[in-house]
């Protein structure tokens, strides 16, 4: 009896119809090289994905060792400055990358119904890859990372009403100091990876599910 | 359903498969991507800068590319106005606008009126990002 890996998947998975569907489903003619930018943004995504789980073997998020850390991964460590410059210049090229493919799905009116949803998922992605920009910057504490989240943070502060809150719960106290790192640390390698994950999963689902917009 | 309301547009009979037709072309531009990358990263690496020093601010210093019209605006507005906006107004706006569609494209230049709208919006950002870029008060 001749049972091969494919067979024992199938029939518990249904693997062929999967594969099968994923293979031959239609992609629009329509479609041209301005709908590669959601596409690239994820590529972005995990090459910062790849690049940030290795920096993080090597990142100490405390003050005292943060900047010394990222010194000895970019100067000690065997293609270390590569990794590191790969991780920062990526995140400059994926806020790109949505920033364009908000434009090209906004003056392509693709956020029309039936995927108004679909356009809601798509700018908190957005939010968060902004968010995610804003978190990074501060861990390799270096002149730029410290003045930039001290701007940063006062104006949140300067926000209505909420603004003080929202500013002490930033740096976890009066000023940038350890609680304000580990904080940021928390935010960029734990709670946004996590959180952006699920809403990406969304958004490629619902492209699934409602194909993609025709032209206006 | 109305045209406006279509759905699995990629089901029907039209356009290309995805393998491998499709796929090709995406391989293309994962490797052109990846290329530029590893072009900047290996020739233009990341500097680590001086170590953060709070008792010496640093001259001009600005923050990130994608905050520099958020920034400029707040030196042109008050500065509870700018933040509001930035922060608590624009956002919401630009989450639900799809959802009123229907009432906005039954005035006949009601998309068109939007997108042009859009695109002054685009280009003051760009315009504000500018400015703080070259230094402007």
């Amino acid at each position: 009896m001749k049972l091969g890996v494919v067979d024992f998947l199938d029939e518990r998975l249904d693997v062929r119809r999967i594969a099968r569907e994923f293979a031959e489903h239609r992609v629009p003619d329509h479609v041209n090289w301005l709908y590669c930018f959601g596409g690239i943004t994820f590529l972005c995504f995990m090459v910062q994905v790849a690049t940030g789980i290795l920096l993080a073997f090597y990142y100490q998020p405390t003050t005292a060792s943060a900047y010394t850390s990222v010194l000895h991964i970019s100067d000690d460590l065997p293609f270390g400055v590569i990794l590191r410059s790969l991780h920062a210049w990526t995140a400059n090229i994926m806020i790109i990358m949505v920033i364009v493919h908000m434009l090209r799905v906004f003056f392509h009116g693709a956020y029309r119904p039936p995927r108004e949803l679909n356009w809601v998922t798509g700018v908190l992605l957005f939010f968060m890859t902004v968010t995610f920009g804003f978190s990074g910057y501060l861990l390799p504490m270096n002149q730029l990372s410290y003045w930039a989240t001290k701007v940063g943070s006062e104006i949140a502060g300067a926000m209505p009403f909420v603004g003080q809150y929202i500013q002490n719960f930033m740096l976890g106290g009066a000023k940038i100091s350890d609680p304000t790192l580990t904080r940021f640390y928390a935010i960029h390698v734990v709670i946004l990876p996590v959180v952006l994950s699920a809403f990406l999963a969304a958004h490629f689902y619902m492209i699934r599910k409602q194909g993609i917009a025709d032209p206006l | 359903m109305s045209p406006e309301n279509e759905q699995h547009s990629d089901h029907g009979e039209g356009g290309v498969p995805f393998l491998p037709d499709h796929f090709v072309k995406e391989l293309a531009v994962i490797t052109l991507i990846m290329g530029v990358l590893i072009f900047l990263a290996t020739l233009m690496p990341a500097p680590v800068g001086l170590p953060a020093d709070p008792l010496k601010t640093p001259a001009g210093i600005k923050p990130e590319w994608y905050f520099l019209s958020v920034y400029q605006i707040l030196k042109y507005v008050p500065k509870n106005v700018g933040i509001a906006w930035s922060f608590l107004i624009f956002p919401p706006i630009l989450i639900i606008f799809p959802f009123f569609y229907r009432q906005y494209t039954r005035f006949k230049y009601g998309r068109l009126i939007l997108h042009t709208l859009g695109a002054l919006g685009v280009l003051f950002a760009v315009f504000l990002a500018f400015l703080a870029y070259l230094g402007f008060e």
